[in-house]
């Protein structure tokens, strides 16, 4: 195959003002960053309480929760994306449509789009994760803490949660990176993330491999040192014999 | 002890699980104030879920339990602020495993009754010198024996200053050696005049410390009466059986 | 080869020389280019086959890469073959590879490609090659060859029929679409930046979603190669509520991708493309594709041949535009 590979086009100029191509590499990771960041904040906020309102007695509740599992998970996200971006502002009062749709900043409005999107959608697995959580505690914690009196929204405050949140850190882990990698979503609205970024490098250079190994090669130094700081909050919040306490 | 003053009374309780299991027959029962009762009967005689329902930790069918003068499975009842003066010790002890031993104790004293966190700490404290264990104070759970566990756990559950202290099977889980620590502090608190519900076939401490001995078998109190004349003089063939299987058990 | 150094002086004469003189050398010599052209393919099959023809000759299998919706130049619309104006193209260079290679039965393979795969995948042999909408840029020859140009378009806007937006200008402090990873994109972004314009632009992932962005409002008008922005106005609600405007920022012409180095396989591609255009097929295939209804809603995009390719048509090239 006879490509004609050249390292040093992030180097070039990219004929926009005075960027480089490497600087549009930098503004995608920024965006990406910034959009997984938040969603996940959406997602773990959202999530808890979903996850949570699944585990409770009440069963108009629990099942309420467990269709918005059901919904969010099931349908695939650039759908989601789509309807939250195309559809949703249709339906917004007319002045709130046209500030949504035409005085805030393009980028802005995506933005805000994908991370309810990206948000809601992870907070879904998020939900699920911090449930089998919760299922996976003895049932002599809850009685135990039963028996002291605590209320319900204490005793997942103080026994519950902090015992789930431990047991549950790998899989969330990641959910978390999902979201690094699921907020490329964001390019197909306009935003110009860092896939969004790499797409665009690879079709003003032509040089489509070096564009796709470096934004790889950013995606993976990214994820790696996400499942580092992980592990070390894993390691720091540790609690020795957890899962093994307990019984009936 | 006040002979006048009922602490639980049970009055025709009912319980099923499911449709065909009738797991508590018809039962009548009483507590007095500062009475210490040990219910002992075979493995599935009901004596776990009867003691689960005084603080509606299993609910209960038809019937009324009393504790304290508020009945405990009515619906008006504030369930937690019952709870508060109901301490309860678990087979498993059930210590929460993320917090330390003096967290553990404080954890609903400071939640729950809004005592301050010194005070609470300060009463903390008091009670591990009491169940011999504050060198432990800053241990987590995974790093204290099952007999230190438990005895954490009967500091825990007094910690609520309750009035009334269940006991549910709080030896069974322990190695043989670490019976006599949790037992000890058992006593100790029934001198205090502590009412205590025990389920138990620890018929030593029954003999030595109980007040009553209530023998329960297919969900019905079979003998309602005082430990010497249990041991000595049981009045029906089952109660006869139960005390051969647990007292010689390489007879049968 | 021939062709080549005709070319090359016709190049030769369009930098330095009066266009008058220009064109008149160009109807003189443009016949004579395509005979040279057509005699040296009728030598190929005497030497010794290489590259692309040898692979197809010993495959027996050509492959056409297309796309899915680059309306009316390549797309799917009822059946699972592509159909457009550049699939026809594509169709005269089939034929000519038959005629040439002696193999009136040879297979033809399509194969669906990206603006993302277009160029890996010619580059690797998986498609032979690719006649969509891809503009030849000079970027783009560093990876592959181009054919003769077969289309030839403006960088325009697509706006609201009387509306406030008359010409790029403007623009300015509007927010305004066009397709990531075009020339509109770039040359939009350039002259926000070097006219401080403050235009928000937005980068929509294809041409159906950039109307979608302007027809929600979300943008003032879609910039875009004229011809594509003819087709996205005749899949319109009402197509009759659109109009193309402004100053054409670019001029663009289209080729089809083919390997590097091949001389053999180019030399075929461009004969059948020059034929094509000499034989004045070419109005035909035109016609049908931007003054007829095409499938699949038998829309007719009414869009007459611009002055621009009709000179692509009378000069044909594979020079790039900015090359010109």
């Amino acid at each position: 195959m006879n490509y004609h590979w050249d390292w040093g086009v992030f180097f070039k100029p990219t004929g926009i003002g005075s960027e480089i191509y490497l600087d549009w590499f930098m503004t995608g990771l920024g965006w990406t960053i910034a959009l997984a960041l938040t969603s996940w904040i959406i997602a773990l906020f959202i999530g808890t309480i979903i996850g949570v309102a699944r585990t409770l007695p009440n069963k108009i509740i629990a099942n309420l929760a467990a269709g918005y599992v059901a919904l969010f998970r099931n349908v695939p996200l650039l759908i989601q994306l789509f309807i939250w971006y195309f559809m949703v502002p249709d339906y917004l009062p007319e002045s709130l449509e046209l500030w949504f749709k035409q005085d805030i900043n393009p980028a802005t409005s995506a933005f805000i789009s994908t991370v309810i999107c990206l948000g809601l959608f992870t907070a879904a697995r998020v939900a699920e994760q911090i449930r089998t959580g919760i299922e996976a505690l003895p049932q002599g914690q809850i009685n135990a803490g039963l028996a002291l009196g605590l209320r319900l929204p204490q005793l997942y405050k103080d026994v519950l949660l902090p015992q789930a949140f431990r047991i549950i850190i790998p899989p969330i882990t990641s959910e978390f990176l999902n979201v690094f990698k699921n907020s490329s979503v964001a390019s197909l609205i306009g935003l110009m993330e860092l896939l969004a970024q790499t797409k665009q490098t690879a079709e003003f250079t032509a040089n489509l491999f070096e564009a796709f190994t470096l934004a790889t090669l950013i995606y993976f130094v990214l994820n790696m040192s996400l499942m580092l700081l992980m592990r070390k909050l894993e390691k720091r919040v540790q609690v020795p014999g957890l899962i093994a306490l307990g019984g009936k | 002890m006040n002979d006048n003053v009922t602490m639980i009374r049970f009055n025709n309780v009912n319980k099923w699980y499911g449709r065909d299991h009738h797991v508590l027959k018809n039962l009548n029962l009483e507590v007095k104030q500062g009475e210490v009762v040990v219910v002992c009967g075979p493995s599935g005689s009901g004596k776990s879920t009867l003691i689960r329902t005084i603080n509606q930790l299993e609910a209960i069918n038809d019937g009324e339990i009393w504790v304290d003068g508020i009945q405990a499975n009515s619906t008006k009842t504030n369930i937690n602020k019952l709870r508060e003066e109901v301490g309860f010790v678990f087979q498993h002890f059930n210590l929460y495993p993320h917090l330390s031993v003096l967290e553990n104790i404080t954890l609903a004293p400071i939640n729950v009754k809004k005592v301050p966190a010194a005070q609470a700490k300060q009463q903390a404290l008091e009670l591990l010198e009491r169940v011999g264990l504050l060198n432990k104070k800053d241990a987590y759970p995974s790093n204290l024996s099952g007999g230190q566990q438990q005895r954490v756990a009967i500091a825990r559950g007094l910690a609520m200053n309750p009035r009334v202290m269940l006991f549910d099977e709080p030896t069974s889980a322990l190695d043989p050696e670490m019976i006599g620590e949790v037992l000890a502090v058992m006593k100790q608190l029934a001198e205090s005049g502590m009412t205590m519900m025990v389920v138990t076939h620890e018929m030593g401490f029954a003999r030595e410390v109980a007040d009553r001995v209530i023998f329960l078998d297919h969900g019905e109190i079979v003998e309602d009466t005082m430990p010497e004349s249990f041991f000595t003089s049981p009045q029906t063939d089952r109660a006869k059986q139960f005390l051969r299987q647990i007292l010689s058990p390489m007879d049968q | 080869m021939l062709l080549h150094s005709v070319l090359h002086i016709l190049k030769k004469k369009l930098k330095n020389q009066n266009p008058h003189i220009l064109e008149h050398d160009m109807k003189v010599l443009l016949p004579l280019a395509i005979a040279m052209s057509l005699l040296t393919t009728a030598h190929v099959g005497a030497e010794e086959l290489s590259g692309t023809l040898k692979k197809v000759k010993e495959s027996g299998v050509i492959v056409l890469g297309h796309r899915d919706s680059s309306i009316p130049f390549s797309y799917l619309a009822n059946d699972a073959k592509p159909i457009g104006y550049s699939v026809d193209i594509s169709n005269k260079i089939v034929e000519a590879v038959k005629k040439e290679l002696k193999m009136p039965n040879l297979q033809v393979r399509y194969n669906l490609v990206t603006s993302q795969t277009r160029i890996p995948l010619v580059q690797n042999g998986t498609v032979d090659v690719e006649c969509g909408s891809t503009t030849n840029n000079i970027e783009r020859q560093k990876q592959a060859a181009f054919s003769l140009g077969i289309f030839e378009i403006g960088t325009r806007l697509l706006t609201k029929k009387g509306g406030a937006i008359k010409d790029f200008p403007d623009l300015a402090g509007k927010n305004v679409v066009t397709t990531a990873g075009t020339t509109s994109e770039r040359i939009l972004k350039k002259m926000n930046e070097d006219k401080k314009m403050n235009m928000n632009i937005i980068s929509a992932k294809d041409h159906g979603e950039s109307f979608l962005m302007l027809e929600s409002n979300r943008a003032v008008a879609f910039m875009m190669d004229d011809a594509l922005l003819a087709g996205e106005m005749a899949k319109a609600k009402k197509p009759s509520e659109w109009d193309i405007v402004g100053k054409p920022q670019s001029y663009e012409i289209y080729g089809c991708l083919l390997r590097k180095d091949d001389p053999q396989f180019k030399k075929i591609v461009d004969s059948a493309i020059a034929s094509t255009y000499k034989s004045g097929e070419i109005n035909t295939i035109y016609k049908r594709w931007f003054e007829s209804p095409v499938p699949p809603k038998g829309l007719n995009l009414n869009f007459p041949m611009s002055d621009d390719f009709k000179e692509l048509i009378a000069k044909p090239t594979d020079k790039s535009a900015e090359q010109m």
